[in-house]
């Protein structure tokens, strides 16, 4: 075997729109209680009622 | 507006505690902040940079079932535009009543044309949407 990188290395993954979400948890900071807190999706989507908005940007303390 | 909304970045909560406190424009912000430093979720949506170690601007609406349904990323140097995100989002309250329906590109609301795929449709869409 060669050591070149195999281009479709470079190629990313990632969930495809039409994917179904796998479950996630993620630790938050809540500003209405100013105190930090879970987010479980599992939970989120027990009673399958909610949608859901997921909102990535690069840093804090930069325009978002 | 029906739907849960959570920001994620690669920093911590506490540096979110700091920036939610320090910033004025964020001082009405009632949505979690979520904290991603290993980057875990990012890569999951496919758009964490791993060179500089921070999340693309990514926005991704998750249907009531757990299926993800849009996803818009945008390089780090553009901002997003928060009236397309709630039309995609109106449109996929409506498009999950009507299943049989679909959005073109220029809905805007509740009340605007639809179209419904059949073959009459075929060749005919200019006038569908007159």
């Amino acid at each position: 075997m060669h050591d070149e990188e195999d281009p479709m290395d470079l190629v990313c993954c990632g969930l495809k729109v039409g994917q179904k979400v796998p479950d996630f948890k993620i630790t938050t900071f809540e500003p209405t209680k100013g105190n930090f807190g879970e987010f479980s999706f599992s939970s989120e989507k027990k009673d399958k009622k909610k949608w859901t908005i997921l909102f990535f940007y690069p840093a804090d303390f930069t325009f978002v | 507006m029906g739907a849960d909304v959570i920001t994620v970045s690669c920093d911590t909560q506490f540096v979110h505690l700091a920036w939610q406190k320090d910033e004025k424009m964020l001082k009405e912000v009632t949505y979690p902040m979520g904290a991603d430093p290993t980057g875990n979720l990012a890569s999951l949506f496919g758009v964490y940079d791993e060179e500089k170690g921070l999340a693309l601007r990514g926005t991704f609406i998750i249907s009531p079932d757990g299926v993800l349904l849009n996803s818009e990323v945008n390089f780090f140097n553009m901002g997003r535009n928060i009236d397309e995100l709630m039309r995609k989002f109106k449109a996929n309250i409506h498009l999950a009543k009507k299943t049989n329906e679909g959005c073109p590109s220029k809905w805007k609301e509740e009340g605007d044309k639809t179209l419904v795929p059949s073959p009459e449709l075929v060749g005919k869409v200019f006038e569908a949407l007159q």
